[in-house]
Parts: structure tokens; C-alpha cells; sequence
């Protein structure tokens, strides 16, 4: 009768692992999924002689501008005054060299560029890279 | 009790291996992107500093772009997408240091504009100033 109740007070020990264990894995690989969000639903124009750019620099910002000139920055939609602020605050903190990245749709007017530009011009930022598909060449 | 034995051994635990089988594939499937070869064409923005520059200082080479909606002009002068190619690919040949003024219409697409900076790029040209027409 003993034994019986010594048998009863065992916790399943493995298969508790096996589930924290699928818990973490999620977490961590949904996680840096979070770190490069790409707006692919951009039709960027085709570059036949440029090569494609193989190391980004970790500070990138990287601004998508769509074709009815809505303007986003990793997913997160943004008004003007809001990227004048977030491009601001990026100079206070890492200074002006940032590098800034502009995903253009190719049927965007280059009106809606020329907006976000001089909204970076203004922040003092002026590594300004406009965002191509690499054709061919390599 | 020899035979029986034998069919024993034989036997693969299939359950883990199918457990094991889905995690790889749940991993893979979470972690794969496709990669999207991207270009990056650097120009060079107006400065900020609104003080208006020195009328009599000329730099020596300009070369002016005008891109218009559907049309580009060199120099004033408006030319095909094949004639604004090789003229850009002589002039670059030329001298690629000089430098390029790109004023770009409003009411231009963007494809127009990156298909100007990349025969600049082909050419050869890297100073590339994008300045807007309004």
C-alpha cells in the first residue's frame, strides 16, 4: 500500500519538458522574426547594373513609401510630423551618418519621395539610398 | 522463442522519429525567407543649409538630367531611353567624376527616376545629386 502512494506522487517530468522545450523554440524563432520586418508588398523598380547589396549596415532605417504615398517604417504606418519625429530622435541618438533606406514603389510618384526626402533632409540625415531590385549582374 | 526475438530487433520506433521529423520541419518552415537581391543607389539630397549658394562660382563639368513624366532630357535636349544610355555611357567615359544634376518632375514615377540613376551607375557616374522640379 506504500509503494502505491509513492507511485501516485511522481510528476511526469519528460513530457513537461517537451512542451517547454516547443515553448521556447516558438519564442525564440518568432522573436527574431520581429527584428526584419520587410514590407513585401512593394513592387520596387528592377536595376539591371547594380549589384545587389549583400551586408546592410545594422542602423539602417529603412523607409517604405507606397504608391498612394503612405509611408511606413518596419510595418508601422506613419504621418510626416511622426517620421520627422522618429528621424529626429534617430539623429539625436546616433548621430547624422545614419544610413537611410528608401523602398519606393515604382509607380509612386515621385512627389511622395520627394516629401520623405525633404522630411530627412530636414532631420540633417543625408545617406540616403534609394531601394532597387538587383537584375542579373551580380 | 528465437523466431520472436528476431522480429523484436527488427522493429523501429517510428513515433519518436516522426516527432523529431515535424520539429525540423516546423523549424525550417518558421525560418525561411526568400531573399530578395536589393540594390541600393546612393544619391546625393539638396543640404538642409537654406542659404542660397554663391551665383558666380561655377562648378567646371554639370551635367544636367531633367526627368519629366515619360520623357528624359540631357542638357535641355529631350532623348530615348536608348539615346540618354549610350550618351551617358560616353560622357562617362569621358570623365566619371563629374557632376551629375538630376531634376526630377514631381509628376514623375520613381521607376523613371531609378532607371536614370541606374545608367548613371552604368556609366560609371557616382555623383549623383537628385534635386526636385517644381
Amino acid at each position: 500500500m506504500k509503494k502505491r502512494s509513492e507511485e501516485t506522487l511522481e510528476t511526469p517530468i519528460t513530457p513537461m519538458i517537451d512542451v517547454v522545450f516547443q515553448l521556447i523554440i516558438f519564442f525564440v524563432v518568432s522573436a527574431a522574426q520581429q527584428n526584419d520586418l520587410i514590407d513585401l508588398s512593394l513592387n520596387l523598380a528592377q536595376a539591371k547594373d547594380v549589384s545587389a547589396v549583400k551586408k546592410n549596415d545594422p542602423l539602417t532605417v529603412t523607409i517604405n513609401v507606397h504608391e498612394d504615398g503612405k509611408v511606413n517604417i518596419a510595418l508601422q504606418e506613419m504621418t510626416m510630423p511622426q517620421l520627422r519625429h522618429v528621424l529626429k530622435s534617430t539623429v539625436a541618438q546616433y548621430g547624422n551618418r545614419v544610413p537611410i533606406v528608401l523602398r519606393c514603389d515604382k509607380r509612386a510618384l515621385y512627389r511622395e519621395v520627394d516629401k520623405v526626402m525633404a522630411v530627412v533632409g530636414e532631420a540633417g540625415l543625408y545617406r540616403v539610398r534609394i531601394a532597387a531590385v538587383a537584375g542579373g549582374k551580380d | 522463442m528465437a523466431k520472436q526475438r528476431q522480429t523484436e530487433v527488427l522493429q523501429v520506433p517510428m513515433a519518436p522519429m516522426i516527432d523529431v521529423v515535424f520539429q525540423l520541419l516546423i523549424y525550417f518552415v518558421l525560418t525561411f525567407r526568400e531573399e530578395i537581391p536589393e540594390a541600393h543607389l546612393a544619391v546625393n539630397l539638396p543640404s538642409p543649409d537654406s542659404r542660397p549658394p554663391t551665383p558666380d562660382v561655377k562648378p567646371p563639368q554639370l551635367l544636367e538630367l531633367t526627368i519629366l513624366p515619360g520623357e528624359v532630357q540631357i542638357q535641355g535636349r529631350s532623348h530615348s531611353w536608348q539615346s540618354v544610355q549610350e550618351t551617358l555611357a560616353y560622357l562617362g567615359k569621358i570623365d566619371d567624376q563629374q557632376t551629375v544634376i538630376i531634376k526630377t518632375s514631381i509628376m514623375a514615377r520613381t521607376e523613371e527616376v531609378v532607371r536614370v540613376l541606374d545608367l548613371c551607375k552604368a556609366a560609371g557616374l557616382s555623383k549623383l545629386n537628385l534635386v526636385t522640379l517644381r
